[in-house]
C-alpha cells in the first residue's frame, strides 16, 4: 500500500533510521494514509478541507480507524490539522502495518545510556531486497518515462514534498529531463490529492523552520 | 472502483443538507475533541516560549556588554535606566498589534510577510532585504565581543592571545552547531538562562546594596531626564537590547493555544528583559553614585558590572559570572545565526532568493544553505577586521550591533505601521485596542525613536561631524529597500506565480497553476457571464 511503500523509501535499510528529519517523515506517512483514503473514494479535499464521501469501512484495519476517527471528529476539517495529527504516530502504526505483511520486523536495541530503542527494520535479505525495490522501482519508471498509476503518482508527490527526491534518484543524476517532469505529473493529479501534495509540502516547511523535534 | 470521481462528488453534493444537519446535531452534542488534545499535548506552553524568547534577547550579553556601552558612549546623560523601562513599554505596545495580526497570517516568524500582507508584496520585499543585512550584521558584531571577553577571560588565567583567535573559535563552534541545526529550545539553553538571570539578579541586589556614598540614589530613574536630547540616542541602543524577542512568533504553530500562549508569552519576554534590564542599568548608576557612572563606564567598559561587584563579592561568584557571560554570547550568537538562516530559508522557499537557499539537509531539516552563507560571510568580516587592526569593540561589537539594531528598528516601524493598514483592510478581526489604539501609539513612538535614531547615528557611532559614516548607514538601508522593491517587480514580471505567494510561507504555492474549472450553471455569477461560452 501507498503508506507502506514510502515507509520503506523514508527510512534507511540497513539501520532502520529515518532518512528525513522524523518530523517531515511523520508528515509524509500521514499524507499517504490520507491518500490510501482518497484513493478508495472514502474521503475528499477541497480548499483545504477533508470531507468523508463515504463511511464503509475499508479493508486495511489502520485506513478503517483513521476513517473512523475522521467521522467521530468531523468538527476538525483542516487538512493541515489531520496532517499534524496523524503525522504523530504515523510511523509507528505503518509500521506496525509493515509488520503484519512481513515486510519488517521490530528489532529492539539497549542504549548506551539506559533504555531500550526499537526500530522497524528489514531484517532478512528478502526483505531487504524488498524495501529496496519500493524506491529503485519508482526511479526505475521514472528514467525509463514509463506511465505511472495515480498511486504511484500521488508516492512521488509525497516524496518530493518532503524533501526525498535526491534520495529516490540516487544514481541516475545523469537523467536531468526527471526532475523536470516530476512538477508536471504532480499538477496532472486528481485535485484533491494535488491539494494534499501542496498542503504536505508546506506542513514540512513550516515544521522544519522551527526546528524542533 | 465501479463509479467515477466526479460522479462521487456530485452524490457528495446531494448529501449535503444531510451533512449539514449531522454536523449541526454533532456540534450540539460536543463530543471529547480527540484531535485538539491530543495536538495539544505535544505543543509548548507559556514558559516554553518565554524561555525562547528570552533567551533570543539574551539578557546577560546585553546586561554587562550593552548597558556599559550605553553608558560609555552617550556621555551626556545618565538616563539609561528609565529608557530601558520606556523601550520595554515601547515595544509592549507594538506587540499588541504583531501579535494580533500574527494570528491571521501564516509564516508569521519573519517581518517582512507581516509588511507583503499590509502593504503588498513588492514593499515586502523591500523589507526582506533590509530584514537581512540587520539581523545578519547584529550577529557578526557580537563576534568582536566573544573576542575579546574571551581573551581577557584566558589573560586572566595567564593566556596571552588576541581577540581573533578566539572570535575564531566561537565562529567554527556556531557554524558547525548551526549545519547541525542543534535544538535551541533545548534544556542546556534553558538551565544557562535561568542562571543568568540568577547571576543577574545577585549582582544587581550587591550593587544595591552597596551604593555609593551609603545611600541609595534614584535620580537615574527620573522621567524628567526623558527630555534630554541624548535620550533619543540612547533608544536605539536599548531597543538593540531588545532584539530577538520577536522570534516567539516563529513558534505560533507549535504552541497549546495559538491565541492566547504566543501572545502572554511575547509579553512576558518584552517585561522580563525590561525590568531585567532597567533594574541593572540603576543598580550600576547606585553603585557608582549617577555623577560618576560615565566615567566609571567609559574606564571599564565590558567589565564595569564585574569591576562594580567584585569587591563585595566572592572571588568564585565573579569567574562564575564571566563563564556565564561568554556562554551568554554564545546562546545569543547561535540564536542570531539560527534567526537568520531561517530567514534565508523561508525567502528561498518562497522564491525570493535562488531556490537552493530553500533546501533543508534531509535528515536534521537544517537550511544548509543560508547557514553556510551567514558563517562565510562572518568569518570574513572576522578576517577583514583582523587585518585593517581596528578596535574590535568599538567597530565590530558597538558599530554592527547598532546599525543591525536600526535595520531592526525600521522593520519594528514599517511593522506597526503593516498591522494598522492589515486591520483596516480587513476590519472585525481583533477588538479595537488591539487593531487601531495600540498599533498607532506604536507606529507613532517608532516614529520618533526611528526620527531621532537617523538623525543621531552619527553621535551614537562617536564619528566627527562631516564624516560619511554619519549618514551611509540609512542610506544603505533605503538603497537595500530600493533594490528590494526593484526585484519585487522583476519577479511580477518574469515569475508571477512565485511573486503571487510571497510573505506566505510556501502555502497555498501550487506546483503549477492550472485555470480554474468552470462552474455550474446553478453557481454562476455575474463575473462568469464575462467569460466566453465554451460552446
Amino acid at each position: 500500500m501507498l503508506a507502506d511503500q514510502y515507509y520503506l523509501i523514508a527510512h534507511e535499510d540497513r539501520t532502520g533510521r529515518s532518512r528525513l528529519h522524523p518530523r517531515a517523515t511523520g508528515l509524509g506517512l500521514a499524507a499517504a494514509l490520507l491518500s490510501e483514503l482518497v484513493l478508495e473514494g472514502r474521503i475528499g479535499v477541497t480548499d483545504g478541507d477533508l470531507f468523508v464521501i463515504d463511511q464503509h469501512p475499508p479493508r486495511d484495519a489502520l485506513s478503517h480507524d483513521i476513517l473512523d476517527l475522521l467521522c467521530a471528529q468531523s468538527q476538525h476539517r483542516d487538512v493541515h490539522t489531520w496532517l499534524a495529527f496523524l503525522a504523530q504516530d504515523s510511523a509507528l502504526r505503518v509500521a506496525e502495518r509493515l509488520i503484519r505483511v512481513g515486510a519488517v520486523e521490530a528489532i529492539t536495541r539497549r542504549r548506551m545510556l539506559g533504555g531500550t530503542q526499537t526500530l522497524y527494520m528489514p531484517n532478512t535479505a528478502r526483505q531487504r531486497n524488498a524495501a529496496a525495490w519500493a524506491s529503485t522501482r519508482i526511479a526505475n519508471m521514472l528514467v525509463r518515462g514509463m506511465e505511472l498509476s495515480v498511486a504511484d503518482r500521488i508516492l512521488v508527490g509525497i516524496v518530493v514534498a518532503t524533501g526525498l527526491t535526491r534520495h529516490v534518484m540516487y544514481g541516475f543524476e545523469m537523467y536531468p529531463h526527471i526532475y523536470h517532469a516530476l512538477p508536471s505529473m504532480i499538477a496532472s493529479l486528481p485535485d484533491d490529492l494535488r491539494e494534499l501534495v501542496e498542503c504536505t509540502e508546506s506542513s514540512v516547511g513550516s515544521a522544519l523552520a522551527v526546528g524542533r523535534r | 472502483m465501479s463509479r467515477g470521481r466526479h460522479q462521487r462528488r456530485r452524490d457528495n453534493y446531494e448529501q449535503w443538507a444531510g451533512r449539514v444537519l449531522m454536523e449541526q446535531r454533532r456540534s450540539t452534542v460536543a463530543g471529547p475533541d480527540l484531535i485538539s488534545s491530543a495536538l495539544a499535548r505535544n505543543r509548548l506552553g507559556i514558559p516554553s516560549v518565554v524561555f525562547f524568547g528570552v533567551a533570543g534577547a539574551a539578557p546577560l550579553t546585553v546586561v554587562i556588554g550593552g548597558i556599559s556601552t550605553v553608558y560609555a558612549v552617550i556621555s551626556g546623560s545618565v538616563a539609561a535606566p528609565v529608557v530601558y523601562l520606556v523601550v520595554a513599554a515601547i515595544l509592549s505596545l507594538f506587540t499588541v498589534g504583531f501579535v494580533a495580526m500574527s494570528r491571521h497570517i501564516v509564516n508569521s516568524g519573519a517581518f517582512y510577510s507581516y509588511i507583503s500582507q499590509g502593504f503588498g508584496r513588492v514593499l515586502g520585499v523591500a523589507a526582506a532585504f533590509v530584514a537581512l543585512p540587520a539581523y545578519s550584521m547584529m550577529q557578526i558584531g557580537l563576534f568582536g565581543l566573544f573576542g575579546v571577553v574571551t581573551s581577557s577571560v584566558l589573560a586572566g588565567l595567564g593566556i596571552q592571545t588576541s581577540w581573533v583567535p578566539c572570535a575564531l573559535v566561537g565562529w567554527a563552534l556556531v557554524a558547525v552547531l548551526g549545519v547541525l541545526w542543534v535544538d535551541l529550545s533545548g534544556k542546556v539553553l534553558g538551565v544557562l538562562l535561568a542562571l543568568e538571570i540568577a547571576v543577574v539578579v545577585i549582582y544587581d541586589s550587591v550593587m544595591i546594596g552597596n551604593p555609593a556614598g551609603g545611600s541609595v540614589s534614584f535620580t537615574t530613574l527620573n522621567p524628567v531626564q526623558l527630555l534630554t536630547p541624548e535620550v533619543a540616542a540612547m533608544l536605539v541602543l536599548a531597543i538593540a537590547g531588545f532584539v530577538g524577542f520577536e522570534a516567539t512568533v516563529v513558534l505560533s504553530e507549535e504552541a497549546k493555544d495559538p491565541k492566547q500562549t504566543i501572545a502572554r508569552a511575547t509579553h512576558i519576554s518584552v517585561i522580563i528583559a525590561g525590568l531585567l534590564l532597567g533594574i541593572s542599568a540603576w543598580a550600576m548608576s547606585v553603585s557608582t553614585g549617577p555623577a560618576r557612572i560615565v566615567a566609571v563606564a567609559q574606564q571599564e567598559k565590558t567589565n564595569l558590572v564585574f569591576a562594580l561587584v567584585g569587591p563585595h563579592v566572592p572571588e568564585i561568584l565573579v569567574s562564575i559570572g564571566y563563564v556565564l557571560f561568554i556562554t551568554s554570547i554564545f546562546a545569543a550568537l547561535l540564536a542570531f545565526h539560527a534567526a537568520v538562516a531561517r530567514y534565508q530559508f523561508s525567502l528561498g522557499r518562497e522564491g525570493v532568493l535562488p531556490s537552493v537557499w530553500g533546501y533543508t539537509h534531509p535528515r536534521t531539516g537544517a537550511p544548509v544553505v543560508g547557514s553556510i552563507a551567514q558563517s562565510v560571510l562572518a568569518l570574513g568580516v572576522i578576517v577583514l577586521y583582523s587585518f585593517i587592526n581596528a578596535d574590535p569593540l568599538v567597530y565590530l561589537f558597538a558599530w554592527l550591533t547598532t546599525i543591525g539594531g536600526l535595520g531592526v528598528l525600521i522593520l519594528m516601524w514599517a511593522a506597526s505601521a503593516a498591522v494598522i493598514a492589515f486591520f483596516f483592510k480587513n476590519p472585525g478581526r481583533e477588538n479595537i485596542w488591539r487593531s487601531k489604539v495600540a498599533p498607532v501609539l506604536a507606529f507613532f513612538m517608532l516614529s520618533l525613536v526611528l526620527d531621532a535614531t537617523v538623525i543621531g547615528l552619527g553621535d551614537i557611532l562617536q564619528v566627527p561631524v562631516g564624516s560619511t559614516f554619519r549618514w551611509i548607514f540609512p542610506v544603505g538601508y533605503a538603497v537595500a529597500a530600493v533594490l528590494g522593491m526593484g526585484w519585487a517587480l522583476i519577479m511580477r514580471r518574469t515569475r508571477p506565480h512565485a511573486y503571487a505567494v510571497i510573505g506566505r510561507g510556501g502555502d497555498g504555492r501550487a506546483l503549477i497553476e492550472l485555470p480554474e474549472p468552470a462552474r455550474p450553471h446553478s453557481h454562476s455569477v455575474p463575473v462568469n457571464s464575462q467569460m466566453p461560452s465554451i460552446r
